[in-house]
């Protein structure tokens, strides 16, 4: 005979959660659930709770299963808004350099993407180093651990700065060390290379822990192989990192000593580009005409006089008023652009898809639902035919109070 | 002046058959632009047919090194460059048809001891024993740098585009054969299969960042969110527009 089961006894269980005091009998089943060691249930009120999206006025659920376990509070998200969390790496496990072009101390998109990959890199345990030229404040919320000055000599001078760049990366013991493939930044890197006698895994197209790709013979082959140390990475093949602020804490607090180099290279200048002829998907800024100017010779003026590269919509180079060259949109060119400045433009979806990578644009429309309108940062809901001349008299008034 | 001008095997951008490489072809030209220098092609490889086609385009020597196919050109290269010393080496910006990664010119003038400078669309000698090299930079921006000879330069394809073809000039023109160097190429074993283009990455929304971020991201890019100004007085409107763009700073004077 086998030993008798023990059987619960819902009476004495019910009993035991019997609220003292109340002249009915009143019974606090909810703690009952949470201290019986009974099958787990689903509590889908408060699951509810927890994907509710906080700060809209509507209800919204966010079904993604991102957001963890917190339960909603009011205050919350206004305290981490107040005070983004300081990601700080104490001691990392190796380094991950990366080299920004940085131009004036100022990332490119470019950059950002390379520390972004660096970062995926750097994912178990390592920090990323930025090898910087001039100090720079974003370095930090873009995804840096650590910064180190290399300080070139004077001038244009990437012998001594990629000399410096490489006794950086050899006596740091340096993992992987990330250059963008841009004009300076692929220059630099290839330099670096020579100076190690290693391997550059040049133009990298895909990046991730375990493997880099890159096209060869003439993009026929693709490349793969697990990271190697040195990597340069093609604009657009990685995410720029988006989490919390970094510490960009220096390395060292004094920057790498410069190496003395030949100095071979006796003089340089940068001509700047002249807007008139520069090809408009490299130009920085572009004004355009549309359909709303009449004006030609006005607009050509106002181009010239602004330094911007002229281009047009479709309409005006279907009219012969602007070379095919000029028109800027799906059927014609798509904008590197900074800025883009409009002029009687309507913007209709195959002439936005021509600036979706413009930063800034500003429009003049005489119709203030006019989709470009909704697309500027400053919109001047006003006629382009007197703006342009406006324009044209504030412009000569500043240089002849400047000269 | 004696400029030498270094030929890669190159494969058709288009129809994959073995050609000159077009930025070579374009170095080509650019060294005729410093006058009338003594001009050499110089080829490491297993085969010259390819790079043959370029004593057409102005070239009207070539040296060849024959090596093996698996052999590294660069040796055969530097020993080659550092017997007949030319004052100006001119290399493409990268091959178009091998490795592609366009590190031999760095590799070789690490290894001559000479400053290299990279990117030029156009040379115009300086004096004695200088020339100027024009850089191209992005936003059609140009550096001009003048370097002392003799030195590496590689050329961009933004210079001017190459000689057209002369058939006498291709026969004229005469190939000299050596035999190269052999040497071993270093470097891990890289996995190799047929090129797969790949999405470009745009960060719309920030990566990881909830649905209702991503969704707020793709509507905020068109609408800019900024401001709007209904009916001002001409003059008024050209003074915020010159103030808002000198803010973002495109105005540059
Ligand atoms: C397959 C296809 C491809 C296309 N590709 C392109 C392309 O690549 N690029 C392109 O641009 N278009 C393209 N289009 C055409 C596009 O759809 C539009 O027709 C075109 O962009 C409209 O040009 P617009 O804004 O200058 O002219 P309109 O649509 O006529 O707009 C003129 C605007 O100017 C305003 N205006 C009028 N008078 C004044 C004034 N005095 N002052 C200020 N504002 C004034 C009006 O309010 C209006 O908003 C394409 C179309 C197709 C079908």
């Amino acid at each position: 005979m086998s030993t008798m089961r023990l059987r619960r006894d819902p009476r004495t269980e019910r009993a035991a959660h019997r609220i003292d005091g109340t002249a009915r009998p009143r019974f606090d089943l909810a703690a009952a659930a949470e201290t019986t060691g009974g099958r787990l249930r689903r509590n889908p009120r408060a699951e509810v709770e927890r994907m509710l999206v906080a700060g809209t006025s509507r209800r919204r659920l966010d079904r993604s299963q991102r957001s963890v376990s917190t339960p909603l509070h009011i205050a919350a998200p206004a305290e981490t808004a107040a005070a983004p969390r300081l990601i700080v790496i104490e001691e990392p496990a190796f380094l991950v350099a990366v080299v920004p072009d940085a131009p004036g101390g100022r990332l490119t998109p470019h950059d950002r993407q390379m520390i972004g990959a660096a970062r995926l890199l750097a994912e178990k345990g390592g920090a990323v180093l930025a090898l910087l030229a001039e100090p720079c404040e974003e370095i930090g919320p873009a995804g840096a651990d650590r910064v180190l000055l290399v300080e070139a000599s004077t001038g244009y001078d990437p012998e001594g700065r990629s000399a410096s760049i490489a006794m950086a990366v050899d006596g740091l013991g340096v993992r992987h060390a990330l250059f963008p493939e841009s004009v300076d930044g692929g220059d630099i890197a290839r330099r670096v290379a020579a100076d190690l006698g290693e391997a550059l895994f040049a133009g990298a197209e895909s990046i991730a822990a375990n493997a880099v790709t890159r096209a060869s013979r003439g993009r026929r082959v693709e490349q793969r192989r697990a990271p190697p140390r040195l990597i340069s990475l093609a604009a657009d093949a990685a995410l720029p990192y988006a989490g919390a602020p970094r510490e960009a804490r220096a390395l060292q607090d004094d920057p790498m000593p410069t190496v003395p180099t030949r100095r071979a290279i006796l003089a340089a200048e940068i001509i700047p580009a002249d807007p008139a002829r520069v090809p408009l998907g490299e130009a920085g800024f572009v004004v355009s005409a549309g359909n709303g100017v009449t004006d030609f010779d006005g607009f050509r003026a106002v181009a010239a006089a602004l330094g911007a590269t002229p281009g047009a919509s479709r309409v005006v180079c279907d009219a012969g008023l602007m070379p095919r060259a000029a028109q800027v949109g799906a059927s014609g060119t798509v904008l590197e652009a900074t800025c883009y400045f409009a002029l009687g433009i309507a913007g209709a979806p195959q002439h936005l898809q021509g600036i979706a990578r413009c930063e800034h644009v500003v429009a003049v429309n005489t119709d203030l639902h006019a989709a470009m309108i909704e697309r500027a940062g400053l919109a001047i809901v006003a006629d382009a035919q007197k703006v342009m001349p406006a324009l044209l008299a504030a412009l000569e008034c500043e240089t002849e109070t400047t000269a | 002046m004696k400029v030498t001008v270094l030929l890669s095997a190159g494969l058709h951008p288009v129809s994959g058959r073995p050609c000159p490489a077009a930025v070579e072809l374009q170095a080509i030209r650019l060294a005729h632009t410093l006058g009338t220098p003594e001009l050499t092609g110089l080829h490491a490889g297993p085969a010259a047919d390819a790079v043959r086609d370029a004593l057409g385009q102005g070239l009207p020597r070539l040296l060849w090194l024959e090596t093996a196919v698996e052999d590294d050109p660069l040796a055969g290269l530097v020993a080659a460059l550092a017997t007949d010393r030319p004052d100006l080496i001119l290399a493409g910006r990268q091959a178009q048809g091998a490795d592609d990664s366009g590190l031999l010119p760095y590799a070789l003038a690490k290894a001559l001891g000479l400053p290299i400078i990279a990117d030029a669309v156009a040379i115009e000698p300086a004096g004695e024993g200088a020339v100027h090299v024009v850089q191209a930079l992005p936003r059609g921006a140009r550096r001009r740098v003048t370097v002392r000879l003799p030195a590496v330069v590689t050329v961009h394809p933004a210079a001017p585009t190459a000689l057209p073809f002369a058939f006498a000039a291709a026969r004229r023109g005469t190939v000299e054969r050596r035999a190269g160097q052999a040497a071993l190429r270093s470097g891990a074993a890289i996995d190799e299969r047929p090129y797969r283009k790949r999405p470009k990455l745009i960060a719309k929304a920030a990566a990881g960042a909830s649905a209702a971020d991503r969704l707020k991201a793709a509507t905020e890019s068109a609408a800019g969110g900024g401001r709007l100004l209904v009916d001002p007085a001409p003059d008024e409107a050209a003074r915020e527009i010159i103030a808002h763009l000198r803010e973002l700073g495109v105005l540059r004077r």
